[in-house]
């Protein structure tokens, strides 16, 4: 065989490599998420009137521009709340240290507006980070957002006080156009969250 | 003085014997300091039974609280609750895990200002357990 085949050859045999590449790449399926359920078609949110911790009032537009991990907790919840709030602080923290840029805002609101002053939640979510957004209210207006995106949540028994307040669990996913559009079921690990995020994130 | 080695080792063996078999044993205890404006806060621990007989824990007091009560949060059907637990049974050479997510300590209204947080677990009224534990971050 002479270089000129030689040459042939070779022009071939990568040819067909690239094109078997190719073609075993484009019929890869897509990454999916591990945990959260993504909706094919983002869903609009209700309109609300509420405070943000700093008492500014907000609505439904508050979401859009970021990325958003909406959690229904109250800040008198010793364990499932902090923890919680502390497991999507790990993912975002691990998000960054993967170089992650885009990084999503965590988002407390209170289904316990009787205790939950804008002042009791800016050092409740600031104690997690600073860019963290605590929304309270009106009760209201509260279930207006809570109703219409499904979040249960009830005042459990108790002593004036000193009572506790049952709620969903799950952490929702809002994309920068302020439509809802995944969700998380507890039990939460950070591991899933920072699996499935850049997921989630690259279909807006 | 031959006599009394024998002696002394024994005593030494004793002593070393009871501590292993206190009946009731606390490990890997955690009490976060409360967050910033919050009165209350969270403690996890295991409580293990040496002992042949079940131990139940009444109740748990600190002298640094207003208030401790045992809970357990729970995930029912996508809902996080919290129920206080009542008397609390340790099993016969078993043991009993706090931890995040599930049964807790929570301490109510602190007094003062504090480093170490100290734990008595009540069966009726006596206390079966003391643990000191400093706060954590």
């Amino acid at each position: 065989m002479g270089p000129r085949n030689i040459f042939i050859a070779a022009v071939a045999v990568t040819a067909i490599a690239f094109g078997t590449w190719l073609s075993f790449k484009m019929a890869s399926p897509p990454p999916v998420t591990q945990v959260a359920t993504v909706f094919p078609v983002a869903g609009e949110l209700p309109e609300f009137s509420l405070l943000d911790h700093n008492g500014d009032p907000v609505g439904r537009d508050v979401f859009q521009g970021h990325w958003n991990l909406v959690f229904f907790g109250f800040t008198h919840c010793p364990d499932i709340c902090p923890l919680t709030l502390q497991v999507l602080t790990s993912a975002k923290n691990q998000l960054a240290a993967d170089g992650f840029t885009a990084l999503p805002r965590i988002v407390l609101v209170s289904v316990d507006p009787e205790r939950d002053t804008p002042e009791i939640l800016a050092q409740y979510v600031g104690y997690f980070g600073n860019d963290n957004l605590g929304i309270t209210g009106d009760l209201t207006e509260l279930l207006k957002l809570t109703g219409g995106l499904g979040i249960y949540f009830e005042k459990a028994a108790g002593d004036g006080e000193n009572y506790s307040v049952n709620h969903a669990a799950v952490v929702l996913v809002i994309n920068p156009d302020g439509q809802l559009k995944a969700l998380f079921s507890a039990p939460h690990e950070a591991e899933n969250f920072v699996h499935d995020l850049p997921i989630i994130m690259s279909q807006q | 003085m031959k006599r009394v080695i024998p002696v002394l080792i024994l005593a030494l063996l004793g002593c070393a014997c009871s501590q292993q078999s206190a009946p009731l044993v606390a490990s890997d205890v955690v009490v976060s300091k409360p967050m910033p404006g919050m009165s209350m806060t969270a403690g996890y621990l295991t409580l293990s039974n040496n002992a042949s007989q079940p131990i139940i824990i009444t109740h748990v007091a600190s002298p640094q609280f207003e208030s401790v009560e045992m809970h357990e949060s729970v995930i029912e059907d996508g809902m996080a609750r919290m129920y206080p637990l009542g008397d609390l049974m340790v099993l016969a050479k078993s043991s009993v895990v706090f931890q995040p997510g599930g049964k807790h300590l929570m301490l109510m209204r602190p007094v003062g200002q504090f480093d170490t947080v100290s734990l008595d677990f009540y069966a009726g009224k006596a206390v079966v357990l003391t643990v000191n534990v400093a706060l954590s971050d």
